[in-house]
Parts: C-alpha cells; sequence; structure tokens
C-alpha cells in the first residue's frame, strides 16, 4: 500500500510516498516538485556575482551559502597562485555572523518544527506559544548578525580577501549585548541551566539537570518511547573545519579525513533534488555528524546508548547552540579593530580559476564550486546538505532519511523522523 | 471582524516569509489578522483546504515569481491557486521583488517566469484584472516594516499612496543613497579605496546602485541597526524591475562617469557639480576617521 504525504511549513513543500507493508514503513520516496535552476542561472555571469546570487539559493540558509561562495573564489585565487591571508579581525567576523545564522536556525528549527509537531504526534495540547520565542531568539541572533553584514537575509558582505564592514566598538558592544541576551534565553527557557554548568555536561548520567523546554523534548522522546526510533546507517560525514568539529567522517569506530573530490551526486528519478554520496556511500551531514567526528563527549554518551537515534540527532542540534553562543562571545570579546577588514585589492582580480568553497552550514556540510574562464563563471555546482540527508535510496545504498523512517509503525512517526532532518525544499539548485 | 490574510508561495527561497518573522512586533501585527495560512505558522486551515480552493481571504500576500505551468502543490499549479485567491482578496500584496517583478528566478527562464503583475518593468496579462487591489513591496527581501506598514494600513482601512508601479511612496520615494552614512563622500566625489574601510563612497568603482535605486534601506535600518551601504557593501538595486543586473561589484562608466545617473539627475547637472566638487582637495576626506593606533 502506498500512502502520500506533503509536507509543508518552515522550509517549503516535499512529497512522501510511503510503502507500507504489515503495518510498518518499508520504503519512503522523497520528492521535490521544483527546483530554481540557480547553477544555470550563475552560468555566465561575472565570477563575484555568486555572492549576490547564491544566498537567494535559501531565506534560511543565505548566510552559509554566501560564505561558501567567497570560498570558493578565494581557494579559486589560490589555486591560481594569488595568496590571500585573511585578517584574523575579518575570519573571526565572518566566524561570528555564520554563527548567528546557525543559531537562528536550530532555534527555528526547533520551537517551529520539534516542538509543535512532537505534540501535534502525541496529541499535547499546550498553552506556549513556541513560534513567539523562536522568532524572540531568532530575531535576536539576526540583529547582532546584521551589525557587522548590513542585514539578515541576504547580505553579500563576505567578498574575497575579507570582508566589507569596519566596525566600530560602539558596533562591537551592541552586538555583544545581543549575544548575552541570546545566551540567557537559553540559560533561562531553553536549559534551565547557566551556559557553564551545561557546558560541563559531559556524561548521559548528567542529562536529567537540563530543564527547561529541551528537558521537556528529552523527556518526552524518552517517556513515550521515541528516543529510539529513527536508526539510520550510523554513518556521518564533515567537510568543513570549525569550532563545531574537525572535518572527516565517522564509522562505527573508525574516523578518517576527507576530500570533496570524492563526493560525488546522483540523479534521482521524480524529484528535482540530486542525492550526494561519498565514494558511493550515504552519509548523514549536520549537527550530530559533527558531534560524531569531533567526539564530543557528550554526543559520544549519548550516541553509545541511543546510536544514530531520534534522540541523538535532536540532542546534537540544539546542543550546539551552547558551543556557538560561547564561541560568539568569546569571538567578540577578542575582536581587533585595528586589523585590515580586506587584505586584498578590489582590482586584484583573476580571471581564469577553479575554486571550492565548503562551509558547515546547519543542516550540514555544504559544497560550492566554480569554474571561472575569463572572468566568468564557466560552471557552478552547489551541493546541499539536504541532498545527503534526504536523498533516497539507490540501488547501493538507502537514502540517510529514508533508512531513518523505515521499520516505523506509524506514517505521523516516519513523518517525525523525517522532520528531525529538517526538510529543505528551497535548496534544490540544479 | 479581523481580515482574513493568506500568504501564499510560489518559486521562492523563502526569504521574504524569514525576513518578515525579524519584526519585532511579528505577532502584534498578526493579531490584526484572522490568519488563514501562513508558510511558517499553524492555523486551523490545513494545507489541503488550501491547495483545494476552499479557504476565504481578504489580503492576499504573494511571494515568490509567477510561473503559469510547470510548478505544482500536491499536483496543483500554483499560477491556478494564485488567481483563485487573487480572485477573491479585497487586496493583493506581493512581497518581493520575485513576486512583484519576476527576480532572480525569472532568469531560469525569462519568457515564462515573472512577477504576478509585472514582468520587468511590462505589465502582465493579469495586470488588469488585479491592478485596482495591487500592492508592490519588491526587495530581495522585502523590508519586515515595509511588510508591516502596508498591512497595518490596509488592517486599519487607511489608504496607500502608491506610485505607477503600485509600490507604496512613503517606502519607495525615497533612493537608498538617501540616509546613507557616506554621503559627505559622495557630495565631494570621493571614491573608496576598497572594501573594508569606512571612507569613501562605492558609487564610482564598486558598483553601488543606491543613488538609482528606490528604497529606504538606509531611512528605516535592516534588522534595526544597519543596512548594506553602511557596512560598506554596494546597493545591487534588488528594488529595482531589473534585478539582479550583471557585473554587480562593479560601476559600469563611460568615460570614468558612471553610466547611470543618480535618479533624475540630468547628465549636465551632474558632471557640472562632479567638476566644481572635485576641484577642491579637502584633507578631511583624505583621512581615516578613526585611527585605534594614536
Amino acid at each position: 500500500m502506498i500512502v502520500k504525504k506533503l509536507i509543508e511549513k518552515v522550509e517549503g513543500e516535499a512529497e512522501l510516498d510511503f510503502t507500507m507493508k504489515d503495518g510498518r514503513v518499508k520504503g519512503v520516496e522523497i520528492r521535490f516538485g521544483y527546483t530554481r535552476s540557480i547553477e544555470k542561472i550563475l552560468q555566465g555571469k561575472p565570477d563575484r556575482d555568486a555572492l549576490v546570487i547564491t544566498p537567494r539559493v535559501c531565506g534560511i540558509c543565505n548566510h552559509a551559502h554566501l560564505i561558501a561562495a567567497v570560498r570558493a573564489i578565494e581557494n579559486g585565487y589560490e589555486n591560481a597562485g594569488v595568496k590571500i591571508a585573511l585578517s584574523s579581525k575579518a575570519k573571526s567576523i565572518r566566524a561570528f555572523t555564520l554563527h548567528c545564522e546557525l543559531i537562528q536556525n536550530h532555534v527555528k528549527w526547533f520551537y517551529m518544527v520539534i516542538i509543535p509537531q512532537l505534540n501535534q504526534l502525541l496529541n499535547i495540547k499546550s498553552e506556549d506559544n513556541p513560534f513567539l520565542k523562536a522568532s524572540y531568539l531568532s530575531s535576536t541572533m539576526t540583529k547582532a548578525l546584521a551589525i557587522f553584514a548590513g542585514q539578515w537575509p541576504h547580505s553579500s558582505y563576505a567578498v574575497p580577501g575579507g570582508v566589507t564592514c569596519d566596525p566600530t566598538y560602539v558596533d562591537v558592544m551592541q552586538a555583544q549585548a545581543l549575544v548575552e541576551e541570546g545566551i540567557r534565553f537559553f540559560e533561562e527557557v531553553l536549559t534551565g541551566l547557566s551556559l557553564d554548568d551545561y557546558l560541563s555536561i559531559v556524561s548521559i548520567s548528567s542529562l536529567d539537570k537540563i530543564k527547561g523546554d529541551f528537558g521537556k523534548v528529552l523527556h518526552l522522546l524518552k517517556q513515550k518511547g521515541l528516543d529510539f526510533e529513527g536508526l539510520s546507517h550510523d554513518n556521518f560525514i564533515v567537510f568543513d573545519d570549525s569550532i563545531l568539529s574537525r572535518s572527516g567522517k565517522s564509522r562505527a569506530t573508525t574516523r578518517a579525513s576527507v576530500d570533496v573530490k570524492h563526493v560525488h551526486e546522483v540523479l534521482q528519478e521524480g524529484t528535482y533534488a540530486k542525492a550526494a554520496q561519498y565514494k558511493g556511500r550515504s552519509y548523514e551531514v549536520g549537527p550530530l555528524a559533527r558531534g560524531m567526528v569531533s567526539k564530543r563527549p557528550i554526543v559520544k554518551s549519548l550516541h553509545k546508548r541511543y546510536k544514530d537515534s531520534l534522540m541523538s540527532r535532536i540532542f546534537a542540534r540544539v546542543d550546539e547552540l551552547a558551543l556557538l553562543l560561547k564561541d560568539s562571545k568569546d569571538l567578540l570579546n577578542s575582536l581587533k579593530l585595528d586589523e585590515p577588514s580586506c587584505t586584498l585589492s578590489h582590482s586584484k582580480q583573476v580571471k581564469e580559476y577553479t575554486g571550492v568553497g565548503v562551509v558547515e552550514a546547519a543542516r550540514g556540510s555544504l559544497i560550492h564550486q566554480t569554474s571561472v574562464k575569463e572572468g566568468r563563471i564557466e560552471n557552478y555546482t552547489i551541493i546541499t546538505p539536504t541532498q545527503w540527508n534526504l536523498g533516497n535510496d539507490t540501488p547501493e545504498a538507502a537514502g540517510v532519511a529514508s533508512m531513518a523512517m523505515r521499520g516505523s509503525t506509524s506514517i505521523e512517526e516516519a513523518t517525525f523522523i523525517f522532520r528531525a532532518f529538517d526538510v529543505c525544499s528551497v535548496c534544490t539548485t540544479k | 471582524m479581523k481580515p482574513k490574510l493568506l500568504w501564499l508561495q510560489s518559486i521562492t527561497c523563502n526569504g521574504n516569509a524569514h525576513s518578515f518573522f525579524n519584526h519585532p512586533d511579528f505577532f502584534t501585527i498578526l493579531s490584526s489578522f484572522e490568519l488563514i495560512h501562513h508558510p511558517f505558522i499553524d492555523t486551523d486551515h490545513s494545507f489541503q483546504d488550501v491547495l483545494q480552493g476552499a479557504v476565504p481571504c481578504d489580503i492576499l500576500v504573494l511571494e515568490g515569481s509567477f510561473t503559469e505551468s510547470g510548478f505544482t502543490k500536491g499536483g496543483i499549479e500554483v499560477s491556478h491557486l494564485m488567481k483563485t485567491y487573487a480572485n477573491k482578496a479585497k487586496h493583493i500584496v506581493s512581497v518581493g521583488t520575485c513576486a512583484t517583478f519576476g527576480g532572480i528566478f525569472k532568469q531560469k527562464d525569462p519568457d515564462t517566469i515573472s512577477g504576478f503583475c509585472f514582468d520587468g518593468e511590462e505589465k502582465t496579462p493579469r495586470y488588469e484584472t488585479y491592478a485596482s487591489r495591487l500592492i508592490s513591496l519588491p526587495g530581495c527581501p522585502a523590508h519586515p516594516q515595509w511588510i508591516s506598514f502596508v498591512l497595518m494600513m490596509l488592517a486599519s482601512n487607511k489608504k496607500i499612496f502608491i506610485d505607477e508601479m503600485h509600490r507604496p511612496v512613503e517606502l519607495y520615494g525615497y533612493t537608498v543613497h538617501n540616509g546613507c552614512t557616506r554621503n559627505e563622500y559622495f557630495e565631494w566625489k570621493i571614491d573608496t579605496k576598497g572594501f573594508g574601510l569606512k571612507e569613501g563612497c562605492l558609487f564610482y568603482e564598486q558598483g553601488c546602485q543606491g543613488p538609482h535605486t528606490k528604497g529606504s534601506c538606509n531611512k528605516i535600518l535592516w534588522n534595526e541597526v544597519s543596512s548594506k551601504t553602511r557596512v560598506g557593501t554596494p546597493c545591487f538595486g534588488c528594488t529595482e524591475p531589473h534585478f539582479p543586473k550583471t557585473a554587480l561589484f562593479e560601476t559600469p562608466t563611460n568615460m570614468g562617469i558612471p553610466r547611470t545617473m543618480p535618479l533624475g539627475i540630468p547628465r549636465r547637472a551632474y558632471l557640472t557639480t562632479t567638476g566644481i566638487a572635485k576641484s577642491f582637495k579637502i584633507k578631511r576626506f583624505q583621512e581615516s576617521i578613526i585611527k585605534y593606533d594614536s
């Protein structure tokens, strides 16, 4: 029996076709019904136009696209022999604004997807307005981002060699206050713990210390027996080094280094999204992958018990908020405003190059590849996190989310497992 | 009775929905309406009901570019939905450059993709049917306070004064240049020495379109704190019918003079004032505003 389900809210729509057998999900086909062809739109444009066009791939991850795009150009310049030496100031500002976007993203997913969907699944009536909480914290963080990047969404303030802004301490102080507000929210609303106390949790035995909205969700997952659901391949991959993780892949207990050149895309029938694979194998990307590859103690401890279940996946994403908030504060505290913002002259342009830019976006690794001839984009490839997690089964390997939904006893539960990966249908870029 | 608000998406990145969600009074604004459908917020109506064309609609917010066929949701052509609800609505608000003029996604297939009532500057066949109820809010994305301004004016039955492209004049009567913190450098024709500096104007080399782009980005600040030009990024003209143009980080010039003049300024007037301004060398403009090491 095939059951069709239309998924909507937050990041566009996806259609799921469930094949049911003996009351269980046997297989799932995931379909994204349209593509906006950004890659094609970029062809023939001057190379730096990618800094304006690619953020428009995605209303919620636009900043990650900007950073991937500028890194692709910078990598290309370096491949062509032009040295790029970013100042520590430019690096810190880029890291900070990217953190802000990730926080915004994680918070929207937790309060606008996980909580309402969980309430719906478990038939819980709540007087709380989770959307209000999402709006408060996400707009606080995008405001902090805009102090440096001018606006969110759709800034283009990162340019080859640095950033366009030249902030003052007045600006930094305003951003610091907003980050403090974010931390206060994390402590008083999300976890009921001070940030330091939260960060000192290293083992599953201390999990009960977490209160607040996060504590409630963890408790519900356990109480309702959802904690062991959603198991997938238990293979993880991370392509960029950041404070959240080094790059690498992890399978069972082995960890190995990775190279973007082994990534390939697989065309899929019936959907516009291509599946991404590494050496022919499916890998999960995103916060759980980052926690596993970086061997973050609390994530490892959780994984030991729950494997790559719903529990681990949801935990790892909210957990990143603590790391991001802490580092945001540190970055602002140590910002050196007397350094240059941009170290590459505007007139210094390379006309022929190929470059790769990789960034850890909220949902996982995002890869941009650009090849430029006579100053114009000949070919541009974007591989989004959605392509890793939400790709369909191939003859060789089941897709990550598809695998996680198999065996589920209801469409509603399977849908919740799917949503924990955070659908992003607007990201189909071919 | 609160007006019934339906937010419908076509070919979009969701950027306008996320932009509006940044509004500090987001929920206060929504409380003036009965929310029928929204891309994020749950309502009493299912998406299936929306797709069936069965829900009520007083104010239709359109986000995303228009195509007559080939873009479906749940098996239904979105163009059909847009027209169905546009026929019902008392007011139609096209939010963002995609819904208004076609925007970036028009470039996928310029012959078949456009805005709802405009295709670039041209009127679409739908214009005549819907013009009397249409408000345009171009911008990539539209500013949250531009959206709230229009919604609250409609909620309180006040007249919104619009220009020939149905843009509210209170929002688009200005240029992005208006209120830019680099205005002194523009007045004295001092170009910036590069990106990442507080000093200098971005109009002469870096491609800034602020002086000929309609929008109040430097009057009503983004995320309440800043704007592109305030952080040294050129304005890319994202509110304009032909956004995006090409070579966005370069100023097209004729004999060293920007090809596109500031809005409404005759070339001769511009050249005259430029000639005068450039004949003076003003020491303050050659120096850094702040020196942290002194």
